[in-house]
Parts: C-alpha cells; sequence; structure tokens
C-alpha cells in the first residue's frame, strides 16, 4: 500500500537459494521493517547463554512443583469443618488460602517464566518501521471510500431495491421482537388489576375478610405485650398471617417512646394511630425501599443504612436528613381483650418509595 | 339414715365463756397461717433473690465512690443535673456495669459519643458501685461473676438462633461481623472486639447511649445468650477466605481489589515492557 519500501520481489530461484534468516529479513523487509540488529542474545553454549537457560527453566520448574501442590492440598488437606470452639479451627481456615496460594503461584511462575524467555533466549533485535505522520495519503483515501461506495452502488442498495431494504428492515425488527419479548415479557402485567385492593394499595396488615384485625408479633410468631418492651426500646413486628415475615411491604417498627418526650404528630388523624407511648412505623424507606433499622433512642433519629435518610421518630418520622421526601408511614395500633398488639387497619398511605400512581395518597 | 339424737342442751351451756375464745383464737390463727402459705404458693418467687441480697457495707463503699466521681453530673441524690448528666434512678446495676466497665463512665468529656477507655474501677469497686445504684430504685441487673468480673453466658448449641436474633436486632448498625458502624451526627455504633459477655449482656439490658433497650420481655435472657455466644463466636472464628479485611464486606473487599489488584497488574505490565 505504501510506497516506503523499495524492496523487489525476488524470483524463485533467488527465494531458493535463501538461508532461513535471509528470508526472515526478507520478510520483514517486505513489511517495510529494517532490522538493525537481529540474532542470539548470547553465543550459543557460552556460560552466560547457560545461565540464561538455567533462570528461566527455574521458573518452569516451580510452575510444575506448585501445579502438583495445588492438587496435593486439593485432595489431602484436612479441609473438614471445625467449629470456633476447636483448638485446630486453623487448620479448616487454611484450605481456602493455601488453595489460592499454590495456584495463584503457579499461574504467576509460569508468566514469569515465559517473561523471562522472551527477554533472555528469544533472539536479540532492533527493528525500524518508517511510518507515515498525520493522515493517510490523499490517494489512500479516495480510493478506499469509492471503492465502498461502489460496491453499494454496484449492488443497487443506494438508490434502488426499496423492497430489499424494506424487507431488511423488518427482518431486524422482527428478531429484535424475539429477542426482547422473553426479557420484557415479565414487566408486562397491570398492577392496578384488582382496583382498590391492588398489591400496592394493600399491605399484609389489612384486617381479614372477617374483620378480624391482625396481630403484631415477633419473628418467631410471638405476640407482644405493651410490658414487654422497655421505654427506649424498638422491635421489629411482623403480621401475624402466614408468610407475614417475608413479605416486603410488611415489616414494622414498634417503638416504646419515653413518656416525658415531646412527640408531634402530622394530624390528629395519626394522633390516634398511637397506643399510649407506642408507635408503629413502616421499616420500608420512603426512598427506594431500604429497611430503615439504625434507631438512636436518645435523639429520636432513624437512620437508612443505604442513603443516609433519617426520620425523626419525635416527629410523626418526618425525613430530616437524606434523599427521601416523604414521612414513613404509620401503622394504627392498639391491643386486643387480651391485651397483645393489633393494627386497628391497614396502613393509610402506600409504603416504600413513591411511584406514579401514588400522587395525592400522601397527605404532606 | 338414723337422724342423730342432738346432745343435751345442757352442755353447750355448760360451756364457758373462755372456751369459746379461745376456740375462735385458734381458728383465726389457722385461716391465717392457711392464708399465709396459700398466698406463697400463689405468689411468683423473685428473680435472682441471691443477687437482691443488701449488703450494707458494700453499698456504703459504692456510696463513697459516687461521691467522689460522679455526684457532678448525676446529683447528690442521683436525680441527674441538666446539660450534664441524666439521672441514674432506675437504670439499675446492669447499666452502671456496662458504663464504668467499659471505662465510659467516669466521662473524659462531653462529646458525641464516650469512647471505651481503661475502666477507673476495680471489679469490686464497680461491683460496690452497682450496688449502691441498685439499693437506689433497683432496675435491671446484669449476671456477673463471683468476684465481679464478666461471667461466661454462653449456650454453643443456640449459636445459630443467636445468629440470626444478631441480625434482625443488632446488625443493622453493629455491622454483621460485629465491627460496629456509624451513626448520625458523630456519634457510632462501637465496634464489639473488646466487648466481654457480661457487657454485652449489659448494653442489651440497660440500652447506653443511643441503643435501644432490649428488656427481657423483648429478648428473653435465653435469647440474650444466645445473642452474646454468637458475637463472642464471630470474633474467635478464623476467617475462612484468609485476611478479613476488617469485615465490612464488599467495600473494603472491592477497594482493595482495585487499588491492590490493579497496581499489581500495571507493575508487572510496566516490567514487562521494560527494556531487556
Amino acid at each position: 500500500m505504501s510506497g516506503e519500501t523499495s524492496t523487489t520481489t525476488p524470483t524463485a530461484e533467488e527465494l531458493a537459494g535463501m538461508s532461513r534468516e535471509e528470508l526472515a529479513r526478507l520478510g520483514a523487509k517486505l513489511d517495510g521493517i529494517d532490522l538493525v540488529e537481529y540474532g542470539p542474545r548470547y553465543v550459543p553454549g557460552s556460560p552466560a547463554d547457560k545461565n540464561a537457560e538455567r533462570s528461566v527453566a527455574k521458573w518452569f520448574v516451580l510452575t510444575g512443583l506448585f501445579g502438583v501442590l495445588t492438587a496435593v492440598a486439593f485432595i489431602w488437606w484436612p479441609q473438614q469443618y471445625q467449629s470456633w470452639t476447636s483448638d485446630t479451627q486453623w487448620v479448616y481456615a487454611l484450605y481456602n488460602p493455601i488453595l489460592g496460594v499454590t495456584l495463584g503461584l503457579t499461574i504467576l511462575f509460569l508468566g514469569l517464566g515465559v517473561v523471562t524467555m522472551a527477554r533472555k533466549i528469544m533472539p536479540h533485535e532492533v527493528a525500524v518501521q518508517t511510518r507515515h505522520d498525520g493522515l493517510s495519503q490523499e490517494v489512500d483515501r479516495r480510493t478506499l471510500a469509492a471503492e465502498l461506495m461502489d460496491v453499494g452502488d454496484k449492488t443497487g442498495l443506494i438508490k434502488r431495491r426499496g423492497m430489499l431494504k424494506g424487507s431488511l428492515l423488518l427482518a431486524g425488527g422482527g428478531l429484535t421482537v424475539a429477542a426482547a419479548v422473553p426479557v420484557l415479557g415479565g414487566f408486562v402485567k397491570n398492577p392496578w388489576a384488582d382496583g382498590a385492593k391492588s398489591e400496592l394499595w394493600v399491605t399484609p396488615w389489612a384486617p381479614a375478610a372477617n374483620g378480624a384485625k391482625i396481630r403484631l408479633v415477633q419473628i418467631d410468631g410471638t405476640p407482644i405485650r405493651p410490658t414487654d418492651m422497655a421505654a427506649g426500646a424498638m422491635i421489629t413486628v411482623f403480621p401475624a398471617v402466614p408468610g407475614g415475615a417475608k413479605a416486603s411491604d410488611a415489616a414494622v417498627m414498634l417503638f416504646r417512646l419515653r413518656s416525658n418526650e415531646v412527640v408531634k404528630y402530622r394530624d390528629a388523624t395519626h394522633e390516634s394511630f398511637r397506643f399510649g407511648d407506642y408507635y408503629a412505623y413502616s421499616k420500608i424507606c420512603t426512598h427506594v425501599g431500604c429497611p430503615v433499622s439504625l434507631y438512636e433512642q436518645q435523639t429520636g433519629r432513624i437512620l437508612c443504612p443505604c442513603h443516609q435518610s433519617q426520620f425523626d421518630v419525635n416527629d410523626g418520622a418526618r425525613p430530616v436528613f437524606g434523599p427521601a421526601a416523604r414521612p414513613l408511614p404509620q401503622l394504627p395500633i392498639t391491643v386486643d381483650d387480651e391485651g397483645y398488639f393489633i393494627a386497628t387497619s391497614d396502613f393509610t398511605e402506600p409504603v416504600g418509595p413513591g411511584f406514579w400512581e401514588n400522587k395525592g395518597k400522601y397527605e404532606s | 339414715m338414723k337422724r342423730l339424737t342432738l346432745p343435751p342442751r345442757v352442755r353447750v351451756r355448760a360451756r364457758s365463756k373462755g372456751q369459746r375464745r379461745l376456740r375462735g383464737l385458734l381458728t383465726l390463727m389457722i385461716a391465717l397461717v392457711g392464708f399465709g402459705f396459700l398466698f406463697t404458693l400463689v405468689t411468683p418467687a423473685p428473680h435472682q433473690a441471691e443477687a437482691g441480697a443488701v449488703d450494707e457495707t458494700q453499698i456504703a463503699a459504692g456510696a463513697a465512690i459516687y461521691v467522689n466521681s460522679c455526684i457532678t453530673c448525676h446529683g447528690s441524690n442521683l436525680q441527674g443535673v441538666t446539660d450534664r448528666g441524666p439521672s441514674l434512678i432506675g437504670v439499675g446495676q446492669a447499666a452502671n456495669y456496662f458504663q464504668v466497665a467499659t471505662g465510659r463512665m467516669p466521662l473524659a468529656d462531653q462529646g458525641a459519643q464516650a469512647p471505651r477507655k481503661e475502666p477507673l474501677y476495680s471489679a469490686s469497686e464497680i461491683a460496690a458501685l452497682g450496688a449502691y445504684i441498685q439499693a437506689n430504685g433497683g432496675g435491671p441487673q446484669v449476671p456477673l461473676a463471683a468476684d465481679g468480673t464478666s461471667a461466661t453466658l454462653r449456650d454453643n448449641a443456640a449459636v445459630a438462633k443467636g445468629a440470626e436474633l444478631y441480625r434482625l436486632n443488632c446488625a443493622s448498625c453493629h455491622n454483621f461481623t460485629g465491627k460496629g458502624g456509624a451513626l448520625s451526627q458523630g456519634k457510632y455504633a462501637p465496634a464489639l472486639d473488646q466487648a466481654t459477655d457480661s457487657e454485652i449482656y449489659a448494653a442489651m439490658l440497660s440500652g447506653p447511649e443511643n441503643m435501644p433497650k432490649f428488656s427481657d420481655g423483648q429478648l428473653t435472657p435465653d435469647e440474650k445468650v444466645a445473642i452474646v455466644t454468637y458475637v463472642q463466636s464471630a470474633k474467635a472464628s478464623l476467617d475462612p477466605g484468609g485476611y478479613g479485611l476488617g469485615g465490612f464486606g464488599p467495600v473494603s473487599e472491592g477497594f482493595f481489589a482495585f487499588i491492590v489488584g490493579m497496581g499489581l497488574i500495571v507493575g508487572v505490565m510496566l516490567w514487562m515492557g521494560a527494556r531487556a
């Protein structure tokens, strides 16, 4: 392509008479490369040559050794679990590191061997190749562009063949749809099919069909009495329904504040949601739905670990810091005939992060 | 059945007033003693009756320490001093043990949080102070060894249950392996590296600083012991992955992989590219 080399192609007779080294030099020259220095690194058989060979072989021997060690450790190391009460738990704990170190060293030594070989054994050469500055030459650029356009023109794809182009477009579209359907199909669903009972509007706290109120229980199903909690306590509670502890929108924090704390309410309705000094708020952050459970019982702050939103439990769980924009929904609670906490109704607003249809459901 | 013939009236009349009084008195006494026994059956036995035994000299020793070191901030009658220290009435021996045995109290200076430091008082002095606090208002008590040092509160069989309870109640602030974490405005949940069994137990009972309280109704003593067991097991377990990088999870691990791993790769590249 470039006319920078003046080498002419040798004839068949000339080729037949050339040595291997001459052929190698010729190949480089035909590509525009001039081998200024080219030859073995050390005199073959000299002490330096032998030293170089030994230093490379050393790495490959180590590679083999550590490869075998990896296999030996994998098969025979006593890797059975030993608990923290055992005096020999270090034997078990060393299994993974030993596998990692031996296999890692195997690969490292192989790499070192290859690089050392390239630097100490491979022929010593200094090659010079001339390159043009800046853009390719005008003639090269013109001819390449013309070549490409000419093919398009001669195929008729530039000005004619509307049917072919149209069908190609259809083919591409069809293929895209076929590939996208299995991925996107799972998202196609009407979340509002059940109207006011749609999943996003209700949680497992909603009273049962027969009007029975849902109890607040601990994760092991224990119902909670007011006397179970000390002032300044927080407890994560779940609805006493099957699967209640696993439902993503059901986790609730039940707080017992000190009776001398000053508490503000969002409004009169929310004031009636408490039971004495006991308040229940959704544990799901209104920002993106992380569990907010870092409760500072003296400052009354509830922290979200994901994006540092803070809610003030003494002020209706209003967000006071961070990206969350809405207060945590409050669960209306009271106690039943047996003295256990129950939810008098479902949350009065959707739990967790906002969504488009949520407009107006929040009062503040 | 044949009706019994009534005894002659004469005999009834023959009883003296004194006899009747004696009989009435005896009936009353028997009834009272009976009620007393019945009452002991109905009343639940008090918890830790032994620990509640009052030792006047110990309380006096505790009061002496209190007057020397605590009175400035907590007041002459443990009622607290505005803007200095809270009331200690009803906090119990558990709160005293946690604060003094971990060296947090006496406080070195007012700040966002009282840090752990070398305790100022010996185990027996802390026990005396605890007895004094307990004698004035009562409150939760933590189990201790006889010499006032930490008891061994373990149940190795319950370690899995303890881990579950720890993840639900503690891990959000103290990290899943007890390495601690940040709270708001300079406060933090401390690492549990140095915490002893009784200290962890006392922290749950008393809710020091911003930690919520976990009374025995919320986490039973057995559940507390299970949690202590988990925390101590997490500290004693060797990391099967080699070095744990602080146990903070993906943040420190990613940081290490990026800085050390990338640095190593770049270094090897430079070495390979260097002229022989």
